[in-house]
């Protein structure tokens, strides 16, 4: 399957263009806090954007003691997430956004095949109010973030605009203990440094990817990071670990420094 | 068909081999690194390229928090991260002890090697992998950096999110790291009546000492650790369990164990806070992170499960 869009969905769109007008029709999930501030940071919303992908996820097994990355797997997570993400944003081009705001990307196992995933990226296409183009992403097409509607005003608040989503996979098999190694260490706390560095290994490519994938978007940082483990139903030893955030850049004229204004602390009295 | 059978004896290409070979790289630098106590190379590559800015900085912050870090002078140079994976062959208690003590000692050194002055929003984390009589003691962290000040040689870590940070360093209260106090003790039940007996209502007042003598010898041991790092600590996280044990011809065993994990704080005594009571409205979806009573660790909670997504 291409990223070209079907006829249907296309008039669809024409019409979503308008909707920052008063005559059209705009289609989001944002919540009404969300939707207050994001036209409050001078956006408008066009439309749900969105993109999916099922994907066959190959076989492959770790060597029983081996660490290993699983590259089959690796590459078979990121694949997936990525053709949906690149739906979602072709989606968001042909409507004429300047962004997607709100992304979310879930996984989910279809029953009837251990081997099939559906992967799904839904946010809300946003265009600047007033045309202006320097909120686009480096390549000129819409930006994309997985920061919600308030965190995206926070960001601009904080001096930054979003550039893309960027993330990194990893999935590794971690060794099995053989039957002898736990003789030697009865009775005695001791690290398992194989197991430590397994974790070391594993986490660094995810973190590494995903900065690299920064780093191709020319930005200058990444916001709302969020680095975690997970397991897809594969063997017990094996493992996924996620690194996903929203690269940024610095604002350069569209909010002039002074112009940002010092955030208020609070204590709060509720717990 | 058939050359592709033939492929198969020739063995793995030379892209193949090469892959394999930097992986067994790796993976010796960062045995040795641990055995010796170092930050592994790849890791202190990246982390100096953040410092030095080639590299992006990565931040575990929310917007709101960079922009609250930011306002306060500080900045995200990298995601710090430092794991311990401890078989506790003798105790499992005293092995939480070591195994957090183990992951933050590694944790500063990946701090220092950014530059950093502290880290912020440390969380606590373990894998769900279960291998016997094991577990690891992970901590994910981001390491800032605070304009004007020289990259410290120990940095302050804090185990409470970026906003909270802020509101305690404008309190004058600096968060400064973990302490953990950790007590176990086995009890035998010689008399044979340790749960109570009879039908009326007792106290079963050897398992009530057995407790009260393991959960004060435990916050006597987080108070002698945490006086290192500070004069007080905050938010608990409490675990405890207890187990009965028959063991053929003796009497019944008592197995009860108490772990407190803390962050350790350096505070003024005696000094007003300078903030003013006014009501506010949060325009923050869901859970506020005004409170910041979202849960921020993963390592004790039993039945929370996570993916990723």
């Amino acid at each position: 399957m291409s990223t070209e869009i079907p006829v249907h969905a296309k008039e669809r769109l024409k019409g979503l263009r308008t909707a920052a007008h008063a005559s059209g029709v705009f289609t989001s999930d944002f919540s009404v806090n969300e939707f207050l501030l994001v036209r409050k940071a001078g956006f408008e919303p066009i439309g749900l954007c969105v993109g999916s992908c099922v994907y066959h996820v190959g076989i492959q097994y770790g060597s029983w003691n081996r660490n290993q990355e699983l590259d089959v797997l690796s590459k078979a997570m990121y694949h997936a997430r990525e053709l949906a993400l690149t739906r979602m944003r072709a989606e968001a081009t042909a409507m004429g956004a300047d962004g997607i705001v709100g992304v979310k990307l879930t996984i989910k196992r279809l029953e009837w095949d251990e081997h099939l995933l559906e992967f799904i990226a839904l946010g809300t296409g946003v265009v600047h109010g007033a045309g202006h183009k320097g909120f686009r992403a480096h390549d000129g097409g819409p930006f994309t973030s997985d920061l919600s509607g308030q965190d995206f005003w926070s960001l601009l608040h904080a001096g930054y605009r979003p550039v893309e989503m960027v993330m990194g996979s990893c999935v590794y098999h971690v060794a099995h203990r053989g039957v002898l190694a736990g003789l030697g260490t009865a009775g005695r706390n001791v690290e398992l440094e194989n197991f430590t560095s397994a974790m070391y290994e594993a986490r660094e490519i995810a973190v590494e990817r995903m900065q690299a994938e920064a780093s191709a978007a020319k930005a200058e940082g990444v916001v709302g990071v969020d680095i975690h483990e997970g397991s897809h139903g594969w063997q017990t030893h094996v493992i996924e670990f996620f690194a996903i955030g929203t690269a940024v850049l610095p604002l350069e004229q569209e909010i002039a420094p002074e112009k940002i204004a010092d955030p208020i602390m609070v204590l709060s009295v509720n717990d | 068909v058939i050359v592709g059978i033939f492929d198969r004896f020739k063995g793995p290409d030379a892209e193949t081999v090469a892959a394999r070979e930097r992986a067994e790289a790796l993976h010796a630098e960062i045995l040795a690194s641990l055995q010796t106590g170092r930050v592994p190379g790849p890791m202190r590559a990246r982390l100096e390229g953040a410092r030095a800015g080639t590299l992006p900085w990565i931040a575990t912050l929310t917007p709101s928090e960079l922009l609250i870090v930011r306002s306060h002078g500080l900045r995200p140079v990298a995601a710090v991260s430092a794991t311990c994976w401890l078989h506790y062959g003798f105790s499992w208690t005293e092995g939480h002890s070591q195994g957090w003590e183990t992951a933050l000692e590694r944790l500063g050194q990946e701090a220092q090697a950014a530059g950093a002055n502290a880290v912020l929003d440390v969380k606590m984390r373990t894998v769900p992998i279960h291998i016997a009589n094991s577990m690891d003691f992970t901590l994910v962290g981001t390491a800032v950096h605070v304009d004007g000040l020289e990259p410290s040689p120990r940095p302050v870590i804090a185990t409470v999110p970026a906003l909270e940070f802020v509101q305690l360093l404008e309190a004058d209260v600096v968060p400064t790291g973990i302490a953990v106090g950790a007590h176990f003790e086995w009890m035998s039940d010689w008399r044979g009546n340790a749960s109570g007996a009879g039908w009326w209502n007792n106290e079963a007042s050897q398992l009530s000492m057995l407790w009260e003598e393991v959960r004060q010898l435990a916050h006597e041991d987080l108070r002698r650790n945490a006086q290192a790092r500070g004069n007080g600590v905050l938010a608990h996280v409490n675990f405890s369990q207890m187990f009965e044990r028959e063991v053929e011809h003796q009497p019944k065993q008592y197995l009860a164990r108490h772990i407190v994990v803390a962050t350790t704080v350096d505070a003024v005594r005696g000094v007003p806070i300078p903030h003013e009571i006014k009501m506010v409205v949060d325009v923050h979806a869901g859970a506020t992170p005004l409170t910041g009573t979202q849960p921020h660790h993963q390592a004790y909670a039993t039945n929370e499960s996570e993916g990723a997504i």
